[in-house]
């Protein structure tokens, strides 16, 4: 049936825009009004050729592939490019595989044709079943005979192995206890033999005793001398020590500080969201930094795990499946859960509220001015507040290439810096100190200002410009970089 | 622009053909590993402090890896269940007599089907593209495919036909490629487009540009191409943080664009905007 239309239709045109309605399976495609054959141009309309169908009969001929499913031959030369009808032609030729393809379980009522098309179909395929199964039970027979070799290779291992431990023990128990009972013994007779020998040895052991007791007096003084060095080394590395946590207090409790400022413009810039645009996009550059900083010390997210291409929690999860755990948040699943559907509305619209007034949107700002069209199609809207926000970008920024950019609507434009909350502690900072306590302040440096890793490397052109600048340079690389950033946030004041 | 957050992973978001400010997501739970999955139909409302109204959610026992809206009526839409089974839900109805029922299964596929097109001009024809390496064209009048061919030698994700010719399909594989065919010639493609780091997810032609496609990858980012010029490449979008998995645009309006992705958020915007300007 499939195959008569294509070769009845090869040569019509292909160019009708006419949905056919209608085509009859039995052929005849002319019908009147707007009925036409383009549907059936998706069809293979080349002939079959000779060579692939030939390969393919070799490859169905090989005995490997005899013992294959048919499912696997048959997408294998799908996969190879063959069309249906080469296929379809190399399975003819090759006598006893089975190469129909089944069409599921139909439901709907009232399709004649498709009970038709599976009468006919059920009827070869009542007689395929019949020569797999042959080959069927071969197989199964052969796998079964090596399974009964493997059941009986088993019970003689379990055998040989219960014998050897049977005969190990009793072997242990005939040589080892009498091995015991004669070391017993001999334990024993040494005793006694040492007894009679320290009865000899007791006047000469009262001058041992002595010289013994000189040289372990000696000892000790040459381990109270050791001790006593050591107690003194001790005492300077603790006052190095008392020094560096006495500066790190200072570097922690200016961190507090700063920190707390930026929690404050933070709390401020919330209660800012009705003001214009521009301020909203700095805004939210500063939101999203200051979430950065104050959240993670580790690199942001977005960066691909390089063990895989997954995602981490993806593998956790997969890990936990594998293990045979199931992930605690999946609901067991009843008939009845379709009525939960409707509970679950208000509160994913909740959620959704409450995340979606946590994202600045600039809409708000855009009602005034503009048309009565919904924001989506407020095309040329978008295109100004992205040139209001690039001039402003274009006057303060200094942070990167991308920013300044004319036509930036396409890629990502990155969030702006926070300006710096408390020029005091910037200048503190900034201010050259005795070199000791640099190299300390370098560790705790460090340590706090991880979180803008991400930044470093877009600031790193600027370093070569205000290296200049830094006084009293050190040879560690972050905390100059860390003080080229304050430079920068101050001069953008 | 609003984003919308779902509570399981985003699988795929598709418009809907009848109302502008309607869409469809698939999500499911874990990753889609194990789980349950939700179908959202959500609403685009002018209102700026709420962007996103919910209209319906209807829980699955697994997760729903597509949907699609039907073009001939504006409430039904079909999921693709992970379990295997293709589910209708229509919209007008309340919640209690949804999913409808499952419709008829076409099996010769030999692994997993990743996505199913129906051709925009031709009512009854649709393609399929599978984890068998194989795109397959089918007719519903006919019991099995009408036509098969091997479009990549990896796995083949996801396939769309062109909206304006009715001949031109596009399909996008593991091996990281975008491939244009003519189904007449299907032998060598029209087309063939690289530059995505990993596997590429969804291709969607454009309903308003002929030549214009979109494409999201597994390298989380959104790329709009060209296929007609030689530099194909005509705009990148990096604004998801994980897979981005799902993307269309609209038929309604010119130049919108959603995607989603295992980040959890479904993005809306205009072609040529910053998806995550607010």
């Amino acid at each position: 049936m499939a195959t008569q239309s294509p070769t009845q239709n090869q040569n019509q045109g292909a160019e009708s825009a006419e949905p056919a309605a209608n085509v009859d399976q039995q052929g005849a495609t002319e019908e009147p009004v707007k009925q036409s054959s383009t549907p059936l141009v998706f069809v293979n309309s080349e002939p079959m050729r000779e060579e692939q169908v030939q390969n393919a009969v070799k490859f169905l001929s090989h005995p490997k592939v005899k013992g294959s499913p048919v499912m696997y031959r048959r997408s294998f030369l799908e996969r190879k490019g063959l069309t249906k009808e080469e296929i379809d032609e190399a399975f003819r030729r090759v006598p006893d595989s089975a190469p129909t393809v089944q069409t599921g379980g139909v439901t709907q009522d009232g399709q004649v044709k498709s009970s038709s098309n599976i009468q006919q179909q059920a009827q070869p395929q009542a007689l395929q079943p019949g020569l797999p199964a042959s080959a069927g039970v071969n197989t199964s027979s052969a796998t079964l005979s090596r399974s009964r070799f493997h059941w009986s290779h088993a019970l003689i291992a379990i055998g040989v192995l219960a014998a050897s431990g049977a005969g190990t023990a009793i072997v242990v128990k005939n040589s080892i206890l009498p091995r015991l009972k004669s070391w017993i013994r001999k334990v024993v007779v040494e005793e006694d033999d040492e007894e009679l020998k320290k009865l000899d040895r007791k006047p000469t052991l009262v001058e041992e005793a002595a010289q013994a007791a000189k040289s372990a007096a000696a000892a000790a003084a040459d381990v109270a001398k050791a001790s006593q060095d050591m107690l003194i080394s001790k005492e300077e590395e603790r006052k190095h020590f008392v020094e560096v946590v006495s500066l790190l207090d200072m570097q922690v409790q200016e961190m507090k500080s700063m920190t707390n400022a930026l929690r404050r413009i933070e709390a401020q810039e919330d209660l800012r969201v009705t003001q214009t645009n521009t301020k909203q996009l700095i805004v939210n550059g500063k939101a999203d930094y200051d979430l950065h900083s104050v959240r993670s010390t580790s690199p942001p997210v977005s960066y691909e795990p390089p063990s895989s291409l997954h995602p981490k929690s993806y593998m956790e999860i997969m890990n936990m499946v594998q293990r045979g755990e199931k992930p605690s948040n999946t609901r067991p699943w009843e008939v009845s859960q379709v009525q939960n559907s409707s509970t679950q509305v208000p509160h994913a619209q909740g959620n959704g509220e409450y995340l979606n007034s946590k994202v600045q949107d600039s809409t708000q700002s855009n009602g005034d001015g503009d048309d009565a069209l919904p924001w989506w199609q407020r095309k040329n809207a978008r295109i100004r507040e992205i040139g209001n926000e690039t001039e402003y970008n274009g006057n303060g920024s200094s942070y990167g290439v991308a920013s300044n950019q004319p036509p930036p609507q396409r890629t990502w434009v990155p969030p702006q810096p926070p300006p710096i909350a408390m020029a005091e502690a910037a200048e503190a900072i900034r201010r050259p100190k005795p070199a000791a306590q640099k190299d300390q302040m370098s560790d705790t440096q460090s340590v706090g200002n991880s979180s803008d890793v991400s930044d470093e490397v877009t600031r790193i052109p600027r370093r070569s410009e205000s290296e200049g600048a830094v006084e009293g340079g050190s040879s560690s690389s972050i905390p100059s970089t860390v003080e080229i950033q304050e430079d920068q946030e101050l001069r953008r004041e | 622009m609003p984003v919308f957050k779902t509570p399981f992973n985003g699988y795929s978001v598709k418009f809907s053909p009848f109302y502008e400010d309607r869409l469809a997501v698939a999500t499911a739970q874990n990753f889609g590993i194990l789980g349950n999955g939700r179908l959202h139909v959500l609403s685009l409302s002018p209102n700026p402090s709420q962007p996103f109204t919910e209209i319906a959610a209807y829980d699955t026992a697994d997760g729903v890896y597509d949907v699609a809206w039907s073009e001939s009526h504006d409430s039904l839409l079909v999921a693709a269940v992970a379990d295997g089974s293709v589910k209708l839900y229509d919209t007008a109805l309340p919640p209690t007599s949804n999913p409808i029922r499952s419709l008829r299964t076409f099996k010769e596929h030999s692994y997993c089907v990743y996505s199913a097109v129906w051709n925009p001009r031709h009512a009854d024809v649709f393609a399929s593209a599978s984890g068998d390496c194989t795109l397959r064209v089918w007719d519903v009048r006919e019991p099995s495919s009408t036509m098969v061919f091997p479009p990549h030698e990896m796995e083949v994700l996801t396939c769309d036909w062109n909206k304006y010719d009715d001949c031109i399909i596009a399909t996008a594989s593991v091996d990281k490629s975008i491939k244009v065919w003519d189904v007449r010639s299907f032998r060598v493609p029209i087309a063939v487009m690289n530059g995505h780091g990993y596997a590429v997810r969804k291709v969607r032609f454009s309903p308003h540009v002929r030549n214009l496609m979109v494409s999201c990858s597994y390298d989380m980012t959104v790329c709009v191409w060209d296929f007609m010029v030689e530099d194909a490449l005509v705009s990148r979008y990096d604004h998801h943080t994980e897979f981005a998995v799902g993307v269309d645009m609209s038929v309604l309006v010119e130049g919108l664009m959603a995607s989603t992705g295992w980040d959890e958020l479904v993005y809306v915007w205009q072609h040529g905007t910053d998806p995550r300007a607010p």
